[in-house]
């Protein structure tokens, strides 16, 4: 490691002991925001701040969830075609 | 044999008589589950989509059925594709002008003009910052397909458009997600304008389907019909064949929907609808059933123009016999089960041979899945031996295979 290499484990330790982040506040935004952003078509990223992205929220896609039993959803078919 | 017209039609005015509903039920105000604020459908979706449905399916108005509803749903939908609510979005946000026209742009189309809004929109269209909003390739697409719809001849930078696009390099299909194959269908779809005026594309046609074809083994294997509605629209929007899995492909999402009464995707649940009466229940029904029901539509709407229609049966001149046995031996150990299945096991030995590439397919991208990387050599050694590796997905595997390969020389294994 050179001597001018920067410890950023360090860097971050101070940043979070000024406290300058508030991490409830950002859990209580993210809980506001978070299901109108899951479904909305663009942008695929929410940012805050500036052009610089410090939050990422990501959508997790639809994962294990099956298409129901066809069978069970015949009798909505029919609701369907009225 | 082909597939018969006349149940291509049926399945089409289904769609349609759908779309009446969805016009009805959701175009004024929009779907809000009020037990799951997430779920939520905004008016401008389904306005738009409906309108793209329209115009996918003039391209089989010639059949009277499909015409009087073309006709009836596109009376329903001028108010809403024109509201106030639209018109006021056109002032305040420039840069979505097209998008909000979407619905008004496909109507004028159809021979359903408005010259106010026209005159409007092409006001929005000339401001500071009609082109303030970044877009990636695809849905720069999807503006300059708006935009040849609105001035009748495509713009001079499609051609490179297209070019940026995921039409001119192959998808990823080892890591790649769902998105990325929504981004190939959608850029198919404004590519070729459902064949109304087509653009030559950037690469050829076997080299795109068959990076298709490993996507929709995804999706019927993951039973995601919507998704795969509409990759199997890039067989009858780019040419005339139908290949053994695109066939197959077919064939699977009709019997769904012909046992389910329409093609069903997971945002309909069982649970939720038996706790939902009267019109809150039709409204969850119709906002939950209605997008997964247009891709069929615009699919059979695709099948039905001249020299477009799949076979009956799975083209079987090439399969190679005991093939699909020797895969499924393999896929098999594993319990997963689909619908495709069912369906593969009523086809007669050279159909089921003929779709070996297809099986090839489903068990690497299972053993991707499951990072199971032995299982995957093993797939590719099987594959070998049997000539299905000279495909995107098997090629794109091998390479993944060979830089895990590198990385016992770069981290030490535990």
């Amino acid at each position: 490691m050179s001597a001018k290499a920067v410890n950023h484990q360090e860097i971050v330790q101070n940043l979070l002991s000024t406290k300058a982040v508030d991490f409830a506040a950002i859990g209580k935004a993210v809980a506001e925001m978070g299901p109108s952003i899951a479904v909305a078509d663009e942008p695929w990223e929410g940012f805050c701040g500036t052009m610089r992205t410090f939050i990422h929220i990501y959508r997790v896609p639809t994962v294990g969830t099956p298409v129901e039993n066809l069978n069970a959803l015949s009798a909505g078919a029919r609701e369907l075609a009225g | 044999m082909l597939w018969d017209n006349e149940d291509l039609e049926r399945r089409l005015c289904h769609a349609l008589d759908i779309a009446k509903r969805a016009v009805e039920q959701l175009a004024a105000t929009g779907y809000t589950d009020p037990e799951a604020n997430q779920d939520r459908i905004r008016p401008e979706k389904v306005i738009s989509e409906t309108a793209v449905l329209l115009v996918a399916a003039s391209t089989a108005a010639s059949r009277d059925g499909v015409k009087a509803r073309i006709q009836h749903v596109a009376c329903l939908l001028m108010p809403h594709a024109r509201s106030q609510r639209i018109l006021l979005a056109l002032c305040l946000e420039p840069a979505l002008a097209l998008d909000y026209a979407t619905a008004h742009i496909c109507l004028a189309r159809l021979g359903y003009p408005d010259a106010a809004f026209d005159a409007l929109l092409r006001q929005a269209l000339q401001s500071q910052a009609h082109r303030g909003r970044e877009r990636v390739p695809h849905r720069m697409l999807e503006q300059h397909w708006l935009m040849h719809a609105l001035s009748g001849s495509w713009n001079s930078r499609t051609s490179a458009v297209m070019r940026s696009s995921v039409l001119n390099c192959p998808m990823d299909l080892v890591g790649g997600s769902r998105d990325d194959v929504y981004a190939f269908t959608h850029a198919i779809m404004y590519a070729t304008d459902f064949n109304i005026h087509p653009r030559r594309l950037p690469r050829p046609r076997a080299a795109i389907l068959a990076e298709a074809e490993a996507a929709l083994a995804r999706c019927l294997d993951e039973q995601d019909y919507d998704l795969g509605g509409e990759v199997l629209l890039a067989w009858p929007l780019t040419g005339v064949s139908w290949s053994p899995p695109s066939a197959f492909g077919f064939r699977v999402l009709a019997r769904v929907e012909d046992q389910a009464g329409f093609l069903p995707a997971p945002s309909t649940r069982i649970e939720r609808l038996t706790q939902l009466h009267g019109g809150d229940r039709s409204n969850y029904l119709v906002a939950t059933a209605y997008h997964t029901i247009y891709v069929m539509g615009l699919l059979c709407a695709a099948a039905l123009q001249p020299g477009r229609t799949p076979p009956c049966n799975i083209p079987s001149r090439f399969a190679v016999p005991g093939s699909a046995g020797r895969l499924l031996e393999i896929l098999d150990a594993d319990g997963h089960t689909a619908h495709w299945r069912e369906q593969f096991d009523q086809l007669r030995l050279p159909e089921r041979d003929a779709l070996a590439g297809f099986l090839m397919n489903v068990g690497l991208r299972r053993a991707i899945t499951r990072r199971d990387f032995d299982g995957v050599a093993r797939l590719l050694r099987t594959g070998h031996g049997l000539g299905l590796t000279g495909t995107p997905a098997a090629s794109q595997t091998a390479e993944m295979l060979n830089r895990l390969a590198r990385l016992p020389n770069i981290v030490p294994v535990q």
